[in-house]
């Protein structure tokens, strides 16, 4: 029995009819064509699925679209404005942070989530951050880098 | 150093755009319109006769379209290496492992295609099944392939020089055994494909694949259908680190369900099928016995080396080979004895990855070599300093080293890491270790035997001449060869990183082998520098007929036509250009020529301007048998210093600090150089602390799932103080080698070596666990 | 891609309203809160409920609400927040530890701790340090509602005494007395998404800052089918003056007060000999908390 859900997706407002058993990640890839969001394990345990959902970064593969229900989500796609990348991706961009790119989009949304919350966050607090966010191809070195520079950068706009 | 423009620089990843912004697409994120969502059937059971497949209650299920099993799909034998040709398609005798393929399902939609696949029934009479190599190969054991009745599947037997002789010459001798785990590769994406074969009798495949060249092979062998037409397609791919180098089920069944339905065909495996699947590090037990004089010369080395290959060959030929031949070769070791082979077991198949065959054996030999230093008195840098070799020596197993910086890395380290005030005078807890690492730049033949080149490339002019469009089959798969490439192509035509639009990983490319043995910087690049300055030297000729310049007097550079001997009246070109483009917003007004003046005359002369490039591995050493393994254009190496902190109480490891210095010839694009080392040095933290792909008494993969495999998170791997070393390959383009793979090797030991010296205990089994490092400590005390 | 399975699903405005539903499934539904078990479960085919009722549009289950002496924590609050709220962090310092260890941030921004109690699982990160600190429970149904001490709530591994169509409110937490202190220390492999291989929680309280053990909980995680009282360890502290000999004691004491399994993350004899270790750590940590508490 499908149901009629109201979602905000990067500020714009959608209403669907979902079966209760499709998940987050699946209404947004499937539904929304917003391919941005990966699924590596579907389990909670990688992070590849992440969205922002009212405020709050989550593994989208563990949260069920009917459960999502009136709020608020942002994906990748939604972080840039426009051809205007935010600075967390220009410095993903500048500093190396990107290899394969299959945890890129969750990354850029825990960094987000994070500096949003503590602009200034120590080493520490960023790798705890992104401790969720597995990558198997940088070692995180160049994505913390990435992360302390774009909160450099958001400091001084 | 010579004066670059392009190369050499921390330039962003061509990709880099698409990445951030969630863009770019894996292969899981196509579709196509009328497209059907297949699925697999695998074996629950890890050895077994098929007596029956009866596929008829799924067949029943509303939605589904096709089933196949080998009845539909045939039994043509495939593999890595033909003389290794073990799988099929489908399994239609027996079953070899749990996840084994039987059949495969398209329905209209995966939870279709899921439940059908729940009703398909298969009677079994189970076998003897093996989870170990010692099992597998006792008397009596049941083959699990019928050619190979003791289930060695390959044997390797090399010996350079005399190693008997050579212990005798030898002050101090010691034997040690080493062994590690299934690793798994751990990459984000799962593997996904979707395959059309169109009314036209074409196939297209699209497929998250480390190596278009041999998928599109196989699915031609496979499938028969002549490799013209066949088209494999590699999308975005989130990560392979080897397992993703050869052709895998999903890719063949999805092709096949498509020739048969006429629609395109969609399939993902979940993560535990990647599990199951594998083709991941193999399980090595080594014995490694080392002879050296009392100065600390390295006189001898005898390796026994047994793999748990699993149910198939996969790349374990090569793997079998890697395990020996790579071993000695940092070092000046006149006498090398190899003893290899490669088991069947009833396990998921193991292949490449990483380091391919090299990391245990290194990570056995580098913890051996720090004991041997340490019963000499001799620091353990200064020993290895002291066997090391240079460039333009030939080691005994005969590689060519034609540029080796093993020196330069172990000093850098040294120097970087405060090693004096640190080595031996840590507290009790705290722990420094060093190790070397090493690993071929290309494998020097292809899988299959053949004088094929190894990579081609093509680049075309735009008719505007404004952009250089370069094709290659190369596969960027995260490494960053799309960049490396795109750079390479820019600098050797002269133009801007920009101006180069970069089109890869597609069989109708060209012919590339594909991104795995640490090749495609070296060897595409090659053909790609070579079809760039082809090009270059066909826009000079079109100028120097025009303005009556000979082409050496000219050159390219920044996107700029450069004039040697002074100001050139190139005003003809100016405005005839210009007129052509009236109305236009940018017109050149500089008072230097640019390429793209040029190259559209080149154009207006001559048509299109395209060139080719191609390589293929000049003469390589070794006239023995196995020489075709091992053997490469170049080598790279590496040398890491690693900091430790040991809870002494409960045995868990913290990795402090890395120091690591790789010699890659010269650093195409120092980030993407730095980040391939950063990555390397994570996946081997996490083999040597936490990675290991465990099985239940039935053999299922008792932990597939990230949560129960372990790969680090950012918490759990530190900085790295990262050095490049170049030592000009002047077998490479522009001097560069290898980095992806060869940056792995040193990280198991020099943990190791570093657990040593922080508690005083040697660990001859990975991973470290805390509770297996707990254990040494707690025997260690007891002994006391 | 992994697929749940079919099933209803049900999102009641009031505990009343979703009292009645779960009492009309016989025991066919399921509650789900954050979902990071459950969706797990069901993903792997380990359960299929045929409905889940899910109570996050419940009022009041999703806060904390300070009370005169104690506090009341909602089911459906999520971890994050337990490591959010200042008055956890000052006054119950030992659930915020275990709290911030959990899963990874992502988790936490969906598990809740209601769903980390009722699932039972014997490595759970939560029920360590709250049954230390002697947390109460609230169950509810149709018929009415019921308050118990949490450690009588489990019964082994995904085993509870909650019936059907009860539903966990909420947590009740009495302020800590005076001199008292907590610790949690959590085992594991990584140093993020980790299920405990041993996990130890003590508690204990003075009479007086350099007084006697008046009270000593020590709690076991992941070496037995539920988290278990270190009974012999308790006693031995219960009265005493807390010393480094005393400590080491209780600890070894400890260790044998456990039955650990074999699993894949440990074997027994190593998850004993950890006890100890953890033990120790955590008592030495309580005591010096007790010491300074006010
Ligand atoms: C990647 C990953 C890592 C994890 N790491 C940890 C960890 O480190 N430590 C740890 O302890 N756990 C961990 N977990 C498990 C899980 O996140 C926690 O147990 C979490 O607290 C469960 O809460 P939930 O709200 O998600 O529960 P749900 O999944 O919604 O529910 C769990 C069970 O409780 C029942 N239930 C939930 N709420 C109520 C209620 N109010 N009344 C009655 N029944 C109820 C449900 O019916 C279900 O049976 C991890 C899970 C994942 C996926
Ligand atoms: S896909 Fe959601 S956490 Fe891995
Ligand atoms: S860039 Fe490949 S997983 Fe992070």
């Amino acid at each position: 029995m499908k149901r009629l859900i109201n979602l905000i997706v990067n500020n714009k407002a959608y209403e669907i009819a979902v079966a209760p058993n499709r998940t987050l990640t699946q209404i947004l890839r499937e539904d929304l064509n917003l391919l941005g969001t990966k699924e590596g394990c579907g389990i909670g345990d990688c992070g590849a699925c992440t969205v922002i959902l009212n405020g709050r970064p989550v593994n989208s593969c563990l949260v069920l679209a009917v459960q999502a229900n009136g709020c608020n989500i942002q994906t990748i796609e939604g972080v840039a404005d426009g051809n205007n990348l935010h600075p967390i991706q220009e410095a993903f961009v500048e500093y190396g942070a990107i290899q394969c790119g299959f945890c890129t989009p969750g990354m850029v949304l825990s960094a987000k989530s994070l500096l949003e919350k503590n602009p200034k966050p120590t080493e520490m607090e960023i790798r705890e951050a992104i401790s969720g966010n597995l990558c198997r191809c940088t070692g995180y070195q160049k994505i913390v880098e990435a992360i302390q520079a774009a909160s450099k950068k958001m400091k001084k706009k | 150093m010579k004066d670059f423009s392009v190369i050499n620089k921390r330039l962003p990843r061509v990709d880099a755009w698409s990445k951030v912004t969630g863009e770019a697409r894996y292969a899981a994120d196509l579709s196509m319109p009328n497209m059907l969502y297949a699925v697999l059937f695998q074996s629950p059971l890890a050895h077994a006769k098929i007596l029956n497949i009866d596929t008829s209650a799924a067949k029943k299920i509303v939605g589904v379209k096709d089933i196949v099993t080998y009845k539909e799909a045939g039994t043509i034998r495939y593999g890595v290496s033909p003389a290794r040709y073990d799988e099929t398609m489908f399994c239609y005798d027996k079953v070899r492992y749990v996840g084994d393929e039987i059949a495969a399902v398209a329905a209209i939609d995966f939870e279709t295609a899921m439940e059908a696949a729940s009703l398909i029934k298969v009677d079994y009479e189970e076998l003897p099944f093996y989870l170990n190599v010692f099992d597998a190969i006792k008397e009596g054991a049941v083959p699990i392939h019928d050619d190979y009745p003791n289930n060695i599947g390959a044997e390797v037997h090399q010996e350079f020089g005399n190693v008997e002789d050579a212990f005798k010459e030898c002050d101090y001798i010691r034997t040690d055994r080493f062994v590690n785990k299934k690793q798994d590769g751990g990459f984000l994406e799962p593997q996904a494909c979707l395959a059309y074969y169109d009314m036209n009798g074409n196939l297209t495949l699209y497929t998250s694949t480390q190596t278009p060249h041999y998928v599109q092979r196989t699915v031609s062998m496979v499938l028969n259908i002549p490799i013209g037409k066949v088209r494999v397609v590699k999308p975005y791919v989130g990560g392979g680190f080897g397992p993703k180098a050869s052709a895998n089920t999903i890719e063949l069944a999805a092709s096949l369900l498509s020739m048969r339905t006429g629609r395109p065909v969609k399939m993902v495996m979940n993560r535990e099928q990647v599990f199951m699947h594998s083709r991941g590090r193999h399980q090595f037990y080594h014995e490694l016995t080392t002879g050296v004089k009392k100065d600390g010369t390295i006189h001898a080395l005898k390796n026994t080396c047994y793999l748990d290959g699993g149910a198939y060959s996969s790349f374990g030929i090569a793997t079998v080979y890697y395990a020996g031949s790579l071993l000695g070769a940092p070092y000046r070791l006149p006498n090398m004895k190899y003893d290899g082979y490669r088991v069947y077991t009833n396990k998921p198949a193991c292949g490449a990855q990483r380091g391919h065959g090299g990391v245990a054996a290194r990570a056995a030999w580098e913890q051996q070599l720090d004991i041997i230093a340490g019963e000499l008195g001799i620091d353990p840098i200064e020993f290895r300093l002291k066997n090391v070799r240079e460039k333009g020596e030939v080691t005994c197993n005969d590689f060519n080293l034609s540029s080796f910086g093993m020196k330069e890395c172990l000093e850098a380290i040294r120097d970087r890491s405060d090693w004096k005030n640190k080595k031996g005078k840590l507290p009790k807890g705290k722990g420094i270790g060093v190790a070397c690492g090493f690993f071929v730049s290309g494998a020097g033949y292809p899988i299959y035997r053949s004088e094929t080149f190894h990579s081609t490339a093509m680049i075309k002019l735009s008719e505007d001449g404004g952009t250089v469009e370069l094709y290659t089959a190369a596969a960027e798969i995260g490494q960053g060869s799309d960049t490396v490439l795109t750079m390479m192509a820019a600098e050797a035509l002269g133009v801007r990183y920009e101006d180069v639009k970069i089109y890869s990983g597609d069989t109708d490319f060209g012919v590339d082998l594909g991104a795995y043995s640490s090749r495609q910087t070296l060897m595409s690049g090659h053909a790609v520098k070579q079809a760039a300055e082809d090009v270059k030297r066909q826009v000079l000729e079109v100028l120097s007929k025009r303005l009556n310049i000979p082409v050496e007097d000219m050159d390219i550079k920044d996107g700029y036509i450069v004039f040697k001997k002074g100001p050139v009246d190139f005003s003809g070109i100016r405005s005839y250009y210009i007129k052509e483009h009236r109305g236009w917003a940018e017109q050149p007004s500089d008072d230097r020529l640019t390429f793209k003046e040029a190259a559209r005359i080149a154009y207006i002369e001559r048509g299109t301007i395209v060139s080719t490039g191609a390589y293929k591995p000049g003469e390589l050493g070794g006239k023995y048998k196995g020489a075709t393994v091992g053997t490469s254009p170049a080598y790279g190496c590496s040398a890491q210093i690693v900091e430790v902190t040991v809870d002494m109480e409960t045995g868990k490891v913290t990795v402090d600090k890395m120091t690591d210095a790789h010699d890659c010839g010269f650093a195409i694009n120092r980030t993407n150089v730095e980040g391939q080392m950063q990555g390397s040095l994570s996946m081997g933290l996490g083999e040597a602390l936490f990675e290991e792909v465990k099985f239940d008494e039935k053999g299922r993969v008792a932990n597939p799932t990230f949560g129960e495999y372990r790969i680090p998170t950012a918490l759990d791997m530190p900085n790295v103080n990262t050095i490049i070393i170049e030592s000009d390959e002047p077998n490479g383009p522009f001097g560069a080698k290898e980095v992806g793979e060869g940056a792995i090797m040193p990280t198991i030991p020099a943990i190791l070596n570093a657990i040593y010296d922080a508690v005083g205990v040697r660990i001859d089994e990975l991973p470290v666990t805390s509770e297996r490092l707990y254990n040494a400590i707690k025997e260690k005390e007891r002994k006391k | 891609m992994l697929l749940l399975p079919r099933f209803d699903y049900e999102e009641p405005k009031d505990l009343s309203e979703a009292c009645k539903i779960l009492a009309g499934l016989k025991g066919n539904g399921k509650i789900i809160a954050g979902g990071t078990d459950l969706l797990v479960n069901m993903k792997k085919g380990l359960v299929s409920p045929s409905c889940l009722v899910s109570i996050g549009r419940i009022p009041g289950l999703s806060e904390i609400e300070p009370q005169n002496s104690s506090i009341f924590i909602g089911s459906n609050l999520i971890v994050a927040k337990l490591t959010e709220f200042a008055l956890i962090r000052k006054r119950y310092p030992m659930l915020y530890e275990a709290a911030s260890v959990l899963g990874s941030p992502l988790i936490r921004n969906r598990a809740t701790i209601g769903g980390n109690i009722v699932t039972a699982r014997p490595a759970a990160d939560l029920p360590p340090p709250l049954i230390a600190m002697g947390a109460k429970i609230k169950l509810k149904n149709k018929r009415g509602e019921r308050e118990i001490e949490l450690e009588k709530f489990f019964k082994g591994p995904g085993e509870t005494i909650i019936k059907q169509d009860e539903i966990l409110t909420g947590i009740i937490l009495d302020e800590p007395p005076m001199f008292s202190g907590g610790s949690y220390i959590k085992l594991g492999h990584r140093k993020a998404l980790e299920i405990a291989i041993v996990a130890v929680a003590s508690f204990i309280t003075l009479d007086k800052p350099d007084g006697i053990i008046v009270d000593a909980k020590v709690i076991l995680s992941s070496v037995a089918p539920k988290a278990i009282h270190a009974v012999s360890a308790e006693k031995t502290l219960i009265g005493e003056k807390p010393t480094n000999k005393l400590i080491e004691k209780a600890a070894n004491l400890a260790s044998g007060d456990c039955t650990p399994i074999d699993d894949i993350r440990g074997s027994a004899e190593y998850r004993c000999a950890m006890v100890e270790v953890l033990t120790k750590r955590t008592l030495t940590a309580a005591l010096k908390q007790a010491k300074k508490s006010r």
